[in-house]
């Protein structure tokens, strides 16, 4: 049988993206530079983190260690009480901040929503301003109000100092995303006779499942990176993962902060992958 | 009052609780920095506020802090614009690079400062290499990157440390609206520079810029990563904002309530130009 | 119990947290909860404490000396006298004035001594086979090693500039007693002037300077300097088994004379468990405590007791100590040793300094 001729020939390629002409085999080779560029950038300072935290003495001119050891691991997970103490703070403080962020951002975000014009703009700019000020700042000028109510020092101080910055930016977050929210749905419910709280808990949220998780998601990540106003609200006495990377990378003990600093990366990768993965199943990916 | 007037007082009575902390925050360095209130209060003066502000040393901090995050924001930005033109196609590719790129997203900035302080020091990773590769022959051959008065070491790490999230929102950008005006220009025939010049970077700019500011105003805030790699003199606002405060002299407490209070104003007036890039977004859009 | 203690350092950190804190919930049923804080943010911590009326503060027992009592004392935030009533503290050196006198003040009972040290430089025998033994010698060391040397802002390096002016400017006998602003002025000219003389040979030409003496390890054990410097002779003992410095490293003492002092523990006005804070203070200045902690494997930080006043096994014990290789012997530790002045001395020059000498805006 003859073979069919030159149409059926080519496979058939759904478009994908700007077509190719000749100026565009030239930005290959930049691609591929800035591929290999991003990956150095991405990777790289994992593997030395790694390296550091397997190593006890690594003095110039070595690029690898002069001498191995698992001390920077075996402290983690056995000798330090101390650093168990700073993971045990950081996860809770996470999970509270993020917790109870979204459940006060939530109503604040949805009601800044209705607002227009230059109203909204205002709100923003008030919500932003917790998160936008200096850390240092910010625990300066609270640290007196808050031993003033008898937390100065203790965890549930931090816990409050981080909920500042938290409920801002979850606020911001929730106003992006009531925005994008169809409004209709609601409404409709409301004219078949449902009360506004019933529409609340059995319609909104339920529908918000994906962002709540988000939100929760997020205020954790901001109170677990949090350092200065750790630092100048807890007056030192709260033990936190980044308070104990930093000093332990001022006292020169290099794999102590290393293999903490690999403990601190955990939760935002996974955060970040699990948002990735999330993200793809809607039509509009950004990854 | 109306429905619609309740809920609008509602809303700005809620945004205005989430600013509370910062305006208590303002009020207490206010009243710290004439002598009211704070360790060292001994009764309104203006002495000592008036002293800071003149110092030279403590203009010379702001002054720092500014400019460190402004080159750190516009290199980041850059790359970040370069990377979401380069990687904006749905092949696997592109796909791997935009994954890449928002990586670094989770790294905190204490961990990046001391990335970069591991790496780019005279006695770093870099210098390492270069001593193997025989282009130095001590630490002190190679370029000081870190404690330096340029700050170049603190450019660079606040650079990297920002570059995962103005990236994820250039991707956004382009993955929202890119592709479209993109095939739309190029029916119209135009080539693929003057899509880039026109169509792309426009859209890419305007999008950034608020994203940009916020980051700017991050970078500038930051304690930790300047902490690790910033010079002594001059010293990066934060660090010398807690120096004040824990001087030995308690009198030097009122230094740092004014140096608190200069971060906070600095930072409101921040958040304005944020929402005003925001507003000139949002209309493009429109 | 809460103790604000400096964290800066990990075989201290490692002798409090994996020998001290058993021990005391073992035997006293304490919980010892170390916070990491310098002379400064401790006083700064108590001051705002008091201002605020919190009632219980955070902190129990407090490690402080020098300059950071004075100024505790000063503003009242140390609960006192109490010192004194330690079982444990008749086997206190107290004939030492070494011992017996903070900075030159009188503890009065409102701090218990816990361990002496010696200010020494660290050199590497490796790259400096002949390091300079004196002042003198240092200063054209420099000259001839430019970006080789340079010192810290915090307190090591102030006492490196104390160790400085009791060199140039009569020897320590001139500072004792009260502060005296003119002996101060004087004393602090020559130090301006030498290291305004050595700066440009300095690490970075002198324009910037590490932030601790941490930090000077790890350039100097990074080969960005040959010299680093501690307050505790011992550093390099301790440090060497670490991995922190290189094995070759060794100790140095100035001829001039270096400082030797010793470092207290205080309690806090507002401690919550004043008695709690008493037995932990009395557990460290035990025998037992002390040899742990004079162990060069450990600490290697010198004890404030008496052997005379121990019993003899005690005694033995101590004696028995195989001081390690690396560290300096006894006799030129003492020879050199120099007591600290009033604390006024150390604030000033460290005020000045970064006035004077971080600030470049005026060069």
């Amino acid at each position: 049988m003859d073979t069919p001729t030159c149409g059926a020939h080519r496979p058939v390629t759904l478009p994908r993206g700007p077509r190719k002409s000749p100026s565009y085999r030239r930005t290959d080779l930049a691609r591929y530079v800035g591929l290999a560029a991003l990956t150095i950038a991405a990777i790289g300072p994992l593997l030395l983190l790694m390296v550091w935290s397997a190593s006890r003495e690594w003095f110039f001119p070595a690029l690898l260690p002069q001498r191995w050891s698992v001390d920077g691991w075996q402290w983690l997970f056995q000798g330090g009480e101390r650093i168990a103490v700073a993971v045990r703070n950081s996860v809770l403080l996470g999970i509270a901040d993020g917790v109870i962020g979204c459940a006060i951002a939530f109503p604040i975000g949805r009601a800044m929503s209705r607002l227009t014009g230059w109203r909204r703009y205002a709100a923003a700019a008030a919500v932003f301003s917790p998160v936008a000020a200096p850390p240092i700042a910010l625990g300066i000028g609270l640290q007196y109000f808050l031993l003033r109510i008898g937390v100065g020092g203790s965890v549930v101080g931090v816990l409050l100092a981080h909920l500042v910055p938290t409920v801002g930016y979850l606020s911001l977050f929730f106003l992006s995303v009531f925005v994008a929210f169809d409004r209709r749905v609601e409404d409709e419910a409301r004219t078949l006779g449902a009360s506004s709280r019933q529409v609340l808990f059995r319609i909104t949220l339920p529908m918000m499942r994906r962002q709540l998780m988000e939100a929760v998601a997020i205020g954790f990540l901001i109170s677990w990176a949090q350092y200065a106003l750790t630092l100048t609200v807890g007056g030192g006495a709260v033990h936190t993962l980044p308070l104990e990377v930093f000093s332990y990378m001022r006292a020169g003990s290099g794999n102590y902060a290393a293999s903490a600093a690999l403990v601190m990366i955990v939760p935002p990768l996974l955060a970040l992958a699990a948002a990735r993965y999330a993200a793809g199943r809607t039509v509009v990916s950004p990854v | 009052m109306t429905d619609a007037g309740h809920r609008r007082t509602v809303a700005l009575l809620g945004a205005a609780l989430v600013a509370t902390p910062v305006l208590l925050g303002v009020a207490y360095a206010a009243a710290g920095a004439v002598g009211m209130t704070g360790v060292a209060a001994t009764g309104f003066s203006l002495g000592r506020l008036s002293h800071v502000l003149a110092e030279h040393t403590v203009w010379r901090s702001v002054f720092w802090s500014i400019v460190v995050a402004a080159v750190a924001t516009a290199l980041s930005v850059t790359a970040a614009a370069c990377a979401a033109t380069m990687f904006s196609g749905r092949r696997i590719v592109d796909r791997i690079a935009r994954a890449l790129a928002v990586a670094p997203l989770a790294v905190p900035y204490v961990v990046a400062g001391a990335l970069g302080l591991l790496i780019l020091g005279q006695s770093g990773f870099l210098a390492r290499l270069a001593y193997a590769w025989g282009f130095i022959a001590s630490p002190n051959d190679m370029p000081a990157v870190v404690y330096d008065t340029r700050g170049v070491g603190v450019i660079l790490t606040l650079a990297w440390k920002e570059f995962p999230f103005l990236a994820l929102v250039a991707f956004s950008l382009i993955a929202a609206r890119g592709a479209a005006l993109e095939e739309t220009a190029h029916t119209l025939g135009a080539g693929r520079w003057a899509t880039l010049s026109r169509v792309t970077w426009p859209l890419l700019w305007r999008g950034l810029l608020p994203a940009a500011t916020a980051v700017f105003i991050f970078s500038m805030g930051n304690y930790e990563a300047a902490a690790l790699l910033a010079p002594s003199d001059p010293l990066p606002l934060p660090m010398l904002t807690l120096e004040r405060y824990d001087a030995l002299e308690l009198s030097q407490r009122t230094d740092a309530y004014v140096l608190t209070l200069l971060g906070l104003l600095i930072a409101i007036v921040a958040v304005g130009v944020h929402e005003w890039t925001r507003r000139r977004a949002e209309l493009i859009d429109r | 119990m809460t103790w604000f203690m400096w964290r800066g350092d990990p075989s201290i950190n490692r002798y409090v947290d994996e020998w001290v804190a058993p021990r005391l919930k073992r035997d006293a049923d304490i919980t010892l909860n170390p916070v990491d804080a310098q002379g400064p943010s401790i006083l700064s911590q108590l001051a705002v404490e008091r201002q605020a009326r919190s009632g219980a503060g955070t902190a129990d027992l407090v490690w402080i000396n020098g300059e950071t009592f004075y100024n505790l004392r000063k503003s009242g935030l140390l609960y006192g006298p109490w010192s004194g009533r330690l079982p444990n503290a008749r086997y206190v050196d107290s004939t030492s004035t070494i011992v017996s006198r903070d900075f030159g003040q009188l503890p009065a009972g409102y701090e218990s001594p816990w361990g002496t040290v010696q200010f020494a430089l660290i050199y590497d025998t490796a790259r400096t086979p002949r390091p300079p033994r004196s002042v003198a010698e240092l200063s054209s060391w420099i000259h001839t090693h430019p970006g080789r040397f340079t010192y810290d802002q915090s307190f090591t390096g102030v006492t490196f500039m104390k160790v400085l002016m009791y060199a140039l400017d009569g020897g320590v006998e001139h500072f004792e007693g009260p502060f005296d602003e003119t002996r101060y002025r004087e004393g602090s000219d020559k130090v301006w002037q030498w290291l305004a003389d050595v700066r440009p040979y300095l690490w970075r030409n002198g324009q910037t300077y590490p932030d601790g003496v941490a930090d000077l390890h790890r350039l100097f054990a990074n080969r960005e300097i040959d010299f680093s410097m501690s307050n505790n002779q011992n550093d390099v003992v301790t440090k060497v088994r670490q991995g922190i410095l290189p094995a070759t490293s060794r100790p140095l003492l100035l001829q001039n004379g270096t400082i030797a002092n010793t470092h207290y523990l205080g309690i806090a006005f507002n401690a919550p468990h004043p008695a709690g804070a008493m037995v932990v203070a009395n557990f460290l200045l035990s025998p037992a405590a002390q040899l742990e902690k004079q162990k060069p494997e450990v600490w290697a930080d010198g004890t404030v007791l008496a052997m005379s006043r121990l019993p003899d096994t005690w005694a033995a014990r101590f004696r028995a100590l195989v001081a390690d290789p690396l560290a300096l012997s006894r006799d030129s530790l003492s020879k050199y040793a120099r007591p600290e002045v009033a604390p006024q001395y150390s604030e000033r020059l460290q005020r000045d300094w970064r006035v004077r000498i971080r600030t470049t805006a005026h060069k």
